[in-house]
């Protein structure tokens, strides 16, 4: 009995043995490029600035977090099949068009309401836009330097690449890019946070932590973040050291806390560019015929994948006849269900599925 | 609270379509309904039945779901998908035994029966249970449908709430058709 008990632990072993090392491996790696980064960007680390060190730390945390959360969920087997072929697929033609319009200006969320779409350019690009300007700073890759003739230097990896007069538009605009965003995220929360309180559907599946703690998190920054700025103009910087580490705890707090709420979608929707471009590769490729009716319904590669994914989970769905259910396509699926409650082979009656969609 | 589940006797069904009207009106349904009304033998007679997310157990489209968007709540009910996670790959419609999941081109989003969880989660029967005139959809406890099996002959085989008829344990009940099978059932 015992023997077996060993015989069949293995396989669990040697899974945990590969992931811990995954782990290790994407962990050291991302340390690596971040310490190189910083070597580059600091000159040989001479222009280091102290205050930043909280976030440096919070950085290598958060990436514990990710790594540990985004390698789990990548080892199930649906979402293993998507990446692998996703990556060899990379390079088509609409890739560019595709990443544009689900990255960058969610055409999707538009279609699901112009509300929904506003709310969520103000966060995604007030977010994205902080972080260009953040990181590049904290890790010393991006600083600014000021000339005795009134000329404003925006310096990257130590070359300069910008340089403007401290008066003029750009300079401004960069002085205060964070307060732009901080106050884009502000408005596209408040947004959220309305829905949230009025849509049924929200009100009906929100939890706090999953929900509503990304967007007190975000609320909390971009205030804090326009507080600081509030206390250098106009209170001539005082409390300003206090205020500077709640605003570093409330952002390290959301960079930990990333991977495991709400905003873990940030890091892993592009995976839904890779979904697009499976669905149309392979649909090029050869469709599946549906084994009752013979409409092609899918790629012959999703159907595949769908019958080996279920297989894994121990799930057949075989049929009488011979197929998987996963072969026929949906209007046949229902009408073949339909035939086992009633005895009747309803899904060999070639008549078209009537009104399904209550209008009438 | 006793628990109640969604409960159906197929054969009581007189193709109103009811549920349809309804499951668009619950709240987040944004006007689209997710189940389907069906002619058992179009050509011949007017018996129609209902059919639903059944609510697996071991749901098929959860499984199957690279993006881990179809939730699982507390209650058993199996939930359409999240918004921000769902990424478009439609696995979940391919690997569903009864082909319930429905599925938005433009928005990219998959949508499903979430067995009207704001109502459900409170007690509150679904929608479609709501307003069936026919009693083809019920909202019963376990101890109501245990009596509904004692009532329809037991030992029988006529009886197919659960395994081996349907493709897997489920957490919607559903009951034979005595008429299609010809018997004559006693209300
Ligand atoms: C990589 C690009 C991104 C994509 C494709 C994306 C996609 C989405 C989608 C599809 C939703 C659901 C929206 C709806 O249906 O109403 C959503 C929600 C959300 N996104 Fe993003 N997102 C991205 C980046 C970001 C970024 C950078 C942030 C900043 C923190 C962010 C914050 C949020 C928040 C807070 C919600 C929840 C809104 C709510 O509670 O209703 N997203 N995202
Ligand atoms: S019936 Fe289909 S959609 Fe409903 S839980 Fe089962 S697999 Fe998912
Ligand atoms: S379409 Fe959406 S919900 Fe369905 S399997 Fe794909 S990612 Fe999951
Ligand atoms: S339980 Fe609700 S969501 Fe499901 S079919 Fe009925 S009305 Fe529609």
């Amino acid at each position: 009995m015992q023997a077996k008990a060993a015989v069949n632990e293995k396989p669990v072993h040697s899974i945990n043995n590969a992931f811990a090392s995954k782990f290790a491996k994407s962990m050291f790696l991302a340390i690596c490029g971040l310490f190189i980064l910083t070597f580059i960007g600091t000159r040989m680390f001479t222009h280091i600035d102290l205050n930043l060190y909280g976030y440096m730390v919070g950085t290598i945390v958060f990436l514990g977090g990710f790594f540990y959360r985004f390698i789990a969920w990548g080892e199930r087997p649906p979402t293993k099949i998507i990446i692998k072929k996703g990556i060899k697929l990379l390079f088509r033609k609409s890739t560019p068009k595709t990443s544009v319009e689900h990255l960058a200006t969610y055409r999707f969320i538009w279609n699901r309401g112009i509300y929904r779409w506003t709310q969520h350019v103000l966060i995604g690009w007030g977010c994205i836009l902080a972080c260009c300007v953040t990181f590049p700073l904290v890790f010393g890759w991006m600083y600014f330097t000021m000339d005795d003739n009134g000329m404003y230097n925006i310096i990257l990896f130590g070359m300069q690449i910008l340089t403007v007069p401290a008066d003029g538009i750009i300079a401004n605009l960069s002085y205060n890019a964070l307060n732009i965003t901080a106050v884009m995220v502000i408005a596209g929360v408040c947004m959220v946070l309305y829905r949230r309180f009025k849509n049924m559907q929200a009100r009906a599946e929100q939890k706090f932590m999953y929900d509503f703690l990304p967007l007190v998190m975000l609320i909390l920054v971009s205030v804090t973040g326009l507080l600081l700025t509030f206390l250098n103009m106009f209170m001539h910087g005082h409390g300003q050291p206090a205020m500077s580490l709640i605003h570093q705890w409330t952002v390290i707090i959301t960079l930990i806390y990333l991977p495991f709420g709400k905003l873990a979608h940030i890091p892993f929707r592009p995976l839904s560019v890779f979904a697009k471009n499976y669905r149309e590769y392979y649909g090029e490729q050869s469709m599946k015929k549906c084994k009752v009716c013979e409409t092609e319904f899918v790629s012959t590669e999703q159907s595949k994948d769908v019958v080996e994914v279920l297989g894994v989970n121990d799930i057949h769905f075989k049929t009488e006849e011979g197929y998987h259910l996963a072969e026929l396509c949906l209007p046949c699926r229902r009408k073949y269900r339909i035939a086992q409650f009633s005895g009747f082979p309803t899904h060999e009656v070639k008549v078209k599925e009537a009104n399904q969609n209550a209008k009438g | 609270m006793t628990k109640k589940r969604l409960y159906l006797e197929l054969e009581n069904c007189i193709g109103c379509r009811s549920c349809l009207a309804a499951c668009t009106q619950c709240g987040g349904h944004e006007e689209r309904n997710r189940n389907y009304v069906y002619d058992v033998n179009p050509l011949v007679n007017r018996q129609t039945m209902p059919l639903m997310c059944l609510h697996c157990v071991n749901p098929a489209c959860a499984r199957s779901c690279p993006a881990q968007a179809i939730q699982i709540h507390e209650t058993g009910a199996v939930l359409s998908a999240l918004v921000e996670k769902c990424i478009g790959c439609q696995n979940c419609t391919i690997a569903c035994p009864y082909g319930i999941p429905k599925f938005d081109t433009e928005q990219n989003l998959m949508y499903k029966c979430d067995l009207c969880i704001d109502r459900t989660k409170d007690g509150i029967p679904p929608m479609c249970a709501s307003v069936c005139p026919s009693n083809t959809l019920q909202w019963l406890t376990d101890e109501e449908i245990e009596n509904k099996k004692q009532q329809f002959n037991l030992d029988n085989g006529k009886w197919v709430t659960s395994l081996p008829y349907l493709e897997g344990e489920t957490n919607v009940k559903v009951n034979l058709p005595g008429i299609l099978q010809g018997v004559t059932k006693l209300f």
